[in-house]
């Protein structure tokens, strides 16, 4: 990364006065431009301190940190978080403006003048999905979650180029801290921010950051890796632990449908016999033969149906296109992750998924995908 | 029957008569109310701004208040009368010093209770410690400050009568007028106009709360 780190942090010890222990020790890791950092660990990790060490709301005892390039005491704090947005968990919206005023704070210490700010607010709150109506509202009128999002947009109001958040989201509820995240993530997809943010929950942190820092009590950096290195190959017992269970699971979370390969499956085309049919389900050791035609999934059929078919009518010349077709009920897309698409699976009787991938009006059948290809993702 | 009118609770006819003379005592009152309110203001607002920036000076500053606001009225006239002499300069010494203890006091618990996130956000936007202080603490400690001047005011609204011992007019004069000579009027009328303009000021200072703080206002 080097010249490319928009934040970089050399030696930085953080050392409060009158406290046992050392909040941050020696503490060293770069953030590429555009890139989401997540800071994780349990309480009195530092996590908290080592983010407020980046704008100077605390100030390291020793060690550097670098912002854009420069010394970060190379301007006096105030100019230097004006530059850079900051999202805490209570939101700190200020109750004596309006939300439209609150939006605007940066900008207008900045200077900019009032028909400009306003037009800023109306677009961030396009941005961040805050309806318009709530802009001349004053914040206790609004939702946490809709608090939230201004928040969010205060900290983007003067476009900064770097975005603090700390626990932006441990205050509301689950669902809608879900939908706060894939906004973020949606949002971050169009600003391209650089992202530093303090969680104490390890899927948020998988789910936002492109690498995530796991911080151990003291202010030790324990292992910073991308989530799925550090799913795989966690660096030691305490990222292990903190990881938790399920971390194959995690992993598949992190992959979709499209990173695997379909296989045929079970499947003739409408115009089989129904001979060749059952010839397919031997194959496959299944009781079941999907119908597939040019890449259109028709359905499928059981073998006692096709069964019946050949005893029936004796059948010569019959195709299985004819028999009572079935609707496939277990499908997925390619943009599925592979941890639902697993689900989908074990769900299924079948014990298979056909990929379905909506191509405008139509749907286009890929394949199929059973448990051994899902497992296979993993390694790639 | 003069004699008669006289020992009643209002005798009219004397209140027409010195109509001038109650006009000229509530100029003073109010003046000298008004002034005592201001430079309080004004001195209670540089204490707390110093109170709230270096947190040692909080003690000793409310300390201070807190013994000015003790000496009962008429011995705190007597402590600067060598110092001031007789005259406005010693009352308005002696009304701000009252005032003292109760601005600052709420001045600086109404700054304390401005939410840490809020302080920490203004912080992080990047607003210098005055503008924080100026544009966000202040105004939001309104309710507070506003609640402990309205007291500021009504007491010095009363002690203001007190001041006419030491010759400065206002309604103590009245009322002064009126105990030497056993007469009632004066002493009714000058009250009553006292406590009028207490309750004026307090309900005005209600009202600009009111106005000044439109977000605690239910939508």
């Amino acid at each position: 990364m080097g010249g490319s780190a928009a934040i970089s942090l050399v030696d930085v010890t953080k050392h409060f006065d009158g406290a046992l222990t050392t909040a941050v020790d020696a503490l060293s890791f770069e953030v590429a431009t555009g890139e989401v950092v997540a800071l994780v660990g349990p309480s009195g990790c530092g996590k908290t301190t080592t983010l407020k060490m980046i704008n100077r709301l605390v100030e390291p005892t020793s060690g550097t940190i670098m912002v854009l390039g420069a010394d970060q005491r190379s301007v006096p704090a105030h100019e230097l978080r004006r530059s850079i947005g900051y999202v805490i968990q209570q939101i700190g919206l200020f109750p004596h403006r309006t939300v439209r005023r609150n939006i605007g704070v940066v900008p207008e210490l900045i200077g900019w003048d009032r028909d400009r700010i306003d037009a800023r607010c109306d677009e961030l709150a396009d941005l961040v999905g805050l309806e318009r109506d709530l802009l001349d509202r004053y914040p206790a009128a609004l939702s946490g979650g809709q608090q939230q999002r201004a928040g969010v947009a205060r900290a983007l109001a003067a476009d900064p180029p770097i975005l603090l958040m700390d626990e932006p989201y441990s205050a509301v509820d689950p669902i809608v801290r879900a939908r706060l995240q894939d906004d973020l993530l949606a949002l971050q997809a169009t600003v391209h921010k650089t992202i530093v943010i303090v969680t104490h929950d390890i899927d948020e942190a998988i789910k936002l950051a492109d690498r995530v820092a796991v911080m151990n009590v003291g202010g030790i950096l324990e292992q910073f890796a991308s989530p799925d290195e550090l799913l795989d190959a966690p660096a030691n017992e305490f990222v292990a632990s903190f990881l938790g269970r399920e971390r194959g699971l995690r992993r598949l979370a992190l992959r979709t449908v499209a990173d695997i390969t379909p296989i045929a499956g079970p499947s003739v085309s409408p115009e089989a016999s129904p001979s060749a049919a059952i010839e397919v389900m031997d194959r496959f050791g299944t009781s079941w033969v999907a119908i597939v035609e040019a890449e259109t999934l028709h359905g499928w059929l059981s073998r006692k149906v096709v069964e019946g078919a050949l005893e029936g009518a004796g059948a010569i010349g019959s195709t299985v296109g004819e028999l009572p077709l079935r609707p496939f009920g277990s499908r997925v897309s390619p943009t599925t992750p592979l941890r639902e698409a697993l689900d989908v699976i074990v769900n299924a009787r079948s014990r298979m998924a056909a990929v379905i991938e909506r191509d405008g009006e139509r749907d286009r059948y890929l394949g199929m995908i059973t448990i051994d290809e899902v497992a296979g993702g993993l390694e790639s | 029957m003069i004699a008669d009118e006289r020992r009643s609770l209002i005798w009219w006819t004397w209140v027409g008569d010195h109509l001038d003379e109650i006009w000229q005592r509530t100029v003073e009152h109010v003046q000298i109310a008004l002034i005592a309110i201001a430079v309080g203001c004004l001195l209670s607002f540089v204490l707390s701004v110093i109170a709230v920036r270096f947190r040692w000076t909080f003690k000793p500053i409310t300390r201070v208040g807190s013994i000015l606001y003790t000496i009962p009225s008429l011995a705190l006239f007597g402590l600067l009368i060598p110092f001031t002499g007789l005259g406005l300069l010693t009352a308005e010494i002696a009304l701000v010093s009252y005032t003292i203890f109760i601005l600052v006091s709420n001045t600086v618990a109404g700054l304390d209770a401005v939410p840490a996130p809020v302080k920490e956000a203004a912080d992080a936007m990047g607003y210098t410690w005055w503008r924080r202080l100026m544009t966000v603490e202040f105004p939001l400690a309104l309710p507070t400050v506003i609640a402990g001047l309205r007291i500021a005011s009504v007491t010095v609204i009363g002690l203001v009568t007190v001041a006419a011992l030491i010759g400065n007019g206002g309604y103590g004069a009245l009322i002064n007028d009126g105990l030497q000579r056993s007469f009632p009027t004066p002493i009714v009328i000058g009250s009553l106009l006292s406590v009028v303009f207490a309750l004026l000021v307090d309900g005005l200072l209600a009202f600009a709360l009111w106005a000044l703080t439109p977000w605690r206002r239910r939508t």
